[in-house]
């Protein structure tokens, strides 16, 4: 089908794109992967992070993204959404007398209100992402062509999302309302915006992740591009294969040690874990209506993925075909 | 990297990991998600009750399949019981103690404590006003606070010799500690009261003069969200201060005592991975500058030793030993399934050799080995918890 071949420049070919699921399931790594495909099709990234993680960072050999968009490499860029600089700016501007607005950002107060007031926080990321995505006070007047925003676990990253519909309701009027019906309209242009689901193949994240796509549809109004399926493991021997490894296993009765035996006993491990793996990755291909496109990301034999293996993600995707890709 | 504060904190008088777990009266695991705290609380509680003490898991995970492994349906918000015949079948003794379990819900929770405190007739004034509703579910640390809060209801009924807590993923997974002291600053603060007090009369002199009394702050908050969204926070507060404080903070501080005290004891539980270990690692250096008492750390999901470790068997020699055994054509992907097996064994053991030289010979460390299989019934969980002695 040509949407599938073609799934990586659709998805890229957003304005802003929102990188979710369970914690620890990678969405770091697929945030950056993305970015680097984005980057390969000679776009200007912005790689958003939101909330107290500094995973992006850490990847960069960086300790931490700073509040306005530095430049990592090639054309990628990155920034942290920090909401009370942003709700320091904010007041900044609403608040007629600097004095007064002085005042109030260095009051103990301020702080109280940042942690306390419903959903202020996220008004602020959002908002900001939005700046972001329009180009408002961009010091080089050059808009970025697509945000990507590694949003935070599903939960936050939910309450996040719905925080515009809510905030409007019960609101109505203002100026906050004003520009939360602006990063409303931003959020539900399915042209613009899309939603990517990263998963694991197991239970807990998988469930999550279905019960997560009829969310994003009625809730939240926006479509979901992709679900990454995350560390796969391979799948070497075909089922004939997998008989005659068993078959193997069961007449070495050699010593543990006898090599034959190791090999064959490595082997079943791994089937045995794909064979589990392959429930989950049924279930959620069931879904693939729901999902979007379903893409598998090979299992990477490391503790600390490094930016190599990311590049090495990204580069297995499709190019994108569009102006300016690079084969 | 071992400085003093590590080496002064309950470390060095915790009789051990197998000692944390044989005395502590409350077991509280902590760790970024995706670890496996759930399945480690629920070995432990297994553990709990076949060692003869009555024990009650809570657990804030949904999970189906876990739920399936303990012989319940689903996890539920009321208490359920553990099936004493599948804990015996599971390899038990003859008489295993009780096993319960429950799920956390933070609304629940919460809307339990306003009727505890509140009055008949403010309560349904609480449970309807729009902050309170928001602040139930949404507010950072809410659930934390409500672990915290079930846990101390539990404890003090005594109905348990053993409680395990399985903490909320939360993205620093220590913020529970602070959660009570937290919530109840902000929501005690003075300053709250203070640049709210016009907004606290409202009710009687109505919304449209609040501009009269109001600071320049609230006036300018008001044109900000709303004076209707400030008035039913004013409200919350009201309510909050006359009815709530007093029992809220006794409970903050109870919980307090309760968590530092010598029968609550802490696990640091990760993976072999960067962050989770990083994540492990940070928690500890919390709990011992809070001079809690630490068990150790679990690290779920090693890959063992078991078959590979041995440097004769490099890949290349054994698929040339196994020549006219195994079908010629299996043996490079043999070898190549062995390489990254040989590699995930190699990659865990520097992890925990990174952690052992981070955190010093007296900590605990206890490796759980990796699994294929997942974890299908009770004599899966108590394999498990077999590794954790």
């Amino acid at each position: 089908m040509d949407t599938d071949r073609h799934w990586l420049a659709h998805l890229l070919g957003r304005r802003l794109v929102f990188v979710m699921g369970k914690g620890g399931v990678g969405k770091t790594t697929v945030s950056i992967a993305l970015a680097m495909a984005a980057a390969r099709a000679a776009k200007r990234v912005l790689l958003v992070e939101v909330g107290d993680c500094d995973a992006v960072g850490r990847i960069f050999d960086e300790q931490e993204l700073p509040g306005s968009p530095r430049r990592l490499f090639d054309n990628i860029w990155g920034a942290r959404v920090n909401p009370r600089a942003e709700l320091e700016a904010y007041i900044h501007t609403h608040v007629a007398p600097a004095f007064i607005a002085r005042r109030i950002t260095r009051s103990r107060l301020f702080d109280y209100l940042l942690d306390a007031a419903p959903g202020l926080k996220e008004i602020m990321s959002l908002g900001r992402i939005w700046r972001w995505v329009v180009g408002k006070d961009d010091p080089l007047k050059q808009r970025f062509d697509l945000v990507i925003v590694d949003a935070p676990a599903t939960g936050h990253a939910l309450s996040l999302l719905r925080l515009p519909r809510q905030l409007i309701a019960m609101i109505r009027f203002g100026p906050l309302v004003a520009q939360m019906k602006e990063v409303l309209g931003m959020l539900e242009n399915h042209e613009q915006t899309c939603l990517v689901l990263v998963t694991l193949p197991e239970e807990l994240p998988v469930n999550e992740t279905i019960e997560f796509y009829p969310v994003a549809a009625n809730t939240l109004n926006m479509p979901v591009a992709a679900t990454f399926i995350n560390m796969v493991f391979p799948a070497p021997f075909n089922p004939e294969e997998i008989s005659c490894i068993r078959a193997m296993l069961e007449e070495t009765m050699g010593s543990p040690h006898d090599p034959c035996r190791i090999l064959l006993e490595t082997a079943r491990r791994d089937i045995d874990q794909r064979t589990v793996q392959n429930i989950y990755m049924d279930q959620i291909r069931s879904h693939a209506e729901a999902g979007g496109h379903m893409v598998e990301i090979p299992f990477c034999y490391t503790n600390d993925l490094s930016l190599n293996d990311i590049r090495r993600i990204a580069t297995s995707w499709p190019t994108t075909g569009g102006p300016g890709a690079i084969s | 990297m071992a400085d003093n504060r590590r080496t002064r904190g309950n470390i060095m008088k915790s009789p051990g990991f197998a000692g944390c777990l044989d005395h502590a009266k409350i077991v509280i695991c902590c760790g970024s998600g995706g670890v496996g705290k759930t399945t480690i609380s629920s070995a432990i509680g297994l553990q709990g009750a076949l060692s003869g003490r009555k024990t009650i898991i809570l657990t804030i995970d949904p999970a189906k399949r876990l739920a399936d492994a303990l012989g319940l349906a689903s996890f539920s918000t009321d208490i359920q019981q553990v099936p004493t015949d599948s804990m015996l079948a599971a390899g038990g003794p003859v008489s295993p103690a009780r096993l319960d379990v429950l799920m956390l819900d933070a609304k629940n929770t919460f809307d339990s404590l306003i009727r505890k405190y509140a009055t008949e007739d403010m309560v349904q004034r609480i449970l309807v006003n729009r902050y309170y509703q928001y602040l139930s579910n949404n507010m950072a640390g809410s659930h934390e606070y409500m672990a915290m809060e079930k846990l101390h209801e539990i404890y003090h009924q005594g109905d348990y010799d053993l409680i395990v807590l399985d903490t909320p993923p939360s993205r620093r997974a220590l913020d529970f500690l602070d959660a009570p002291q937290r919530i109840l600053n902000l929501l005690g603060h003075e300053f709250f009261r203070k640049w709210f007090k016009p907004y606290l009369n409202a009710g009687r002199w109505g919304v449209r003069f609040l501009n009269m009394f109001a600071s320049p702050f609230l006036v300018m908050m008001a044109k900000l969200i709303g004076k209707q969204a400030l008035t039913d926070f004013a409200g919350f507060l009201q309510l909050w201060n006359d009815v709530l404080f007093d029992g809220f903070s006794r409970r903050a501080e109870a919980v307090k005592q309760l968590l530092a005290g010598k029968q609550t004891c802490f696990l640091a539980v990760a993976t072999p991975q960067r962050l989770p270990m990083a994540e492990a690692v940070f928690l500890f250096e919390r709990i011992m500058k809070n001079r809690m008492a630490f068990g150790g750390f679990v690290i779920n999901r090693v890959h063992g030793p078991d078959l590979v470790l041995q440097k004769k068997y490099h890949p290349r020699d054994m698929a040339a030993a196994c020549g006219g055994i195994i079908p010629s054509d299996f043996l490079p992907r043999l070898e190549t399934g062995y390489e990254n097996y040989r590699t995930l064994v190699q990659n865990d053991l520097k992890s925990l050799e990174g952690l052992r030289k981070e955190v010093g010979d007296n900590a605990k460390i206890v490796p759980l080995l990796f699994s294929e299989k997942e974890i299908s019934g009770l004599a899966d969980l108590y394999a498990l918890s077999r590794q954790l002695n």
